[in-house]
């Protein structure tokens, strides 16, 4: 009857601190995003700002709970999480997964937000995201290659290009943004896609301040189009299996 | 045995789990006053969001700089201020918080409060910190984007929060009077609470 709590023990303490990442920086530049408002050109200005290499770890979340215990799966209120919310965790503050060094995924955006501020940090913006996203190994902007495009079809999937251990980074030195798991962006809640009714023309524009609606600039950029469906269909308490987060900073 | 002691531990460690607001029952898990927010009032008085609890309220997301539906969300919540009986109007409270704290500062929002003429007994014009605006939203299910120009798409909704800050009805604003479904819903709450509402927004002595 001892025994179980002494290997749990035994185990704590074996567990190695989680080590976060030195972020990279990105370089300030300008996209043309997929993702258009108001028939806009989609040109935008992206600062210069810091990006975590790699999505949040199980283990780096596992210590965010142990030191932020309104977090645990047992004590989130309602408000910031749902029932699903770190499901599969073996207790409260406990993954009891093995490959700890998998993204941490089952995680509300409430969640991923206070993670990212408990560590100085903020969630990236959707543009900062998509802009690094579309870089390959070797090229900044590999978006108009349409090979590497069609691969990003298979985002969020066992299958995706960036899932397997020998994926590399990215040209700003950035892995797994085409990964298993769909990332959380900050203002995610600004995608306002079909979901809201906004493009019904029963006067429902003015439920905002003459707002129109978003549109898609590239059909065929699956992994844009199907992670805007997604997000946009997420409220900030939802969790998923394949959703996690990485966290960003502003350059000083 | 086992039994008395898990209650002799409840007992013992249940001052623990109160809440900071000290004689109150704990916050409901879906309450909106979980979150953490610093605010100030059109007066420039910091508050905690979750000081808010003890009263209904109706809250809306907003911002100074906005023509059209921005003016809809306040006219339309003093219109429903109007609906209402004497008793059912002192009984609930009005926030109107900026997306914008930027440029909300308290003198802009003060403005604000005179022009639509806000009884500022049941008004509160507030201006989150920075930080707290998007996390804010995000507990109220309000939407918005800045846009190049300054100004901003956000979704123009009255929200109805029970004393304990849980979500109990939404209505969207369309035009300079409040959904009727919204009214409805507001006047149920408030003739079943009305009776034990405890005092309106209560004022800080000034300092001599």
């Amino acid at each position: 009857m001892l025994a179980v709590p002494i290997i749990a023990t035994a185990l704590l303490a074996t567990t190695p601190p989680a080590v976060h990442p030195e972020f990279v920086a990105i370089p300030a530049g300008e996209i043309r995003s997929t993702v258009r408002y108001e028939g806009d050109d989609g040109k935008r200005r992206v600062a210069a700002y810091a990006m975590s290499p790699r999505a949040v770890t199980v283990r780096e979340f596992e210590a965010f709970v142990r030191a932020a215990p309104q977090w645990k799966r047992d004590r989130v209120p309602s408000l910031f999480a749902d029932s699903g919310y770190l499901s599969g965790w073996r207790g409260a503050g406990d993954s009891g997964v093995v490959h700890d060094d998998a993204p941490v995924t089952h995680v509300s955006w409430f969640a991923a937000d206070a993670y990212c501020r408990s560590i100085g940090a903020r969630l990236p913006d959707w543009i900062e995201w998509e802009y690094v996203a579309a870089a390959d190994a070797t090229h900044r902007d590999a978006r108009s290659d349409t090979r590497w495009r069609a691969r990003t079809f298979d985002d969020g999937t066992p299958r995706a290009m960036d899932a397997g251990a020998g994926a590399v980074a990215n040209w700003y030195g950035v892995s797994g943004l085409h990964g298993v798991a769909w990332e959380w962006v900050g203002d995610y809640a600004t995608l306002l896609a079909d979901a809201d009714k906004r493009g019904s023309d029963d006067g429902d524009r003015l439920q905002f301040c003459g707002a129109t609606g978003l549109s898609f600039a590239n059909r065929d950029d699956y992994a844009i189009l199907k992670r805007v469906a997604l997000l946009s269909a997420m409220e900030p308490r939802s969790t998923l299996g394949n959703l996690g987060f990485r966290c960003a900073r502003s350059s000083p | 045995m086992k039994s008395m002691l898990r209650t002799l531990c409840f007992i013992v460690l249940l001052p623990a789990l109160m809440p900071a607001v000290a004689g109150d029952m704990p916050l409901p898990g879906d309450s909106v006053y979980q979150l953490d927010a610093r605010l100030s009032d059109q007066e420039g008085r910091a508050l905690e969001w979750r000081t808010l609890r003890g009263r209904p309220a109706i809250v809306s997301m907003f911002y100074g700089n906005c023509h059209l539906a921005c003016p809809m969300i306040v006219a339309s919540g003093k219109a429903l201020q109007n609906r209402l009986e004497p008793r059912e109007r002192d009984a609930v409270d009005f926030a109107m918080i900026s997306i914008d704290p930027a440029r909300d500062t308290p003198a802009a929002l003060r403005d604000i409060a005179r022009m639509h003429r806000l009884d500022t007994t049941h008004w509160r014009l507030l201006r989150p910190d920075d930080a707290d605006v998007r996390t804010l939203a995000a507990t109220l299910g309000i939407r918005y984007r800045a846009q190049p120009d300054g100004t901003f798409n956000h979704t123009s909704v009255l929200v109805l929060l029970d004393r304990d800050g849980r979500i109990l009805a939404r209505g969207d604003v369309t035009g300079l009077q409040p959904d009727p479904g919204f009214v409805a819903a507001v006047q149920d709450y408030l003739t079943g609470t009305s009776a034990s509402a405890p005092n309106p927004i209560s004022r800080p002595k000034e300092s001599p």
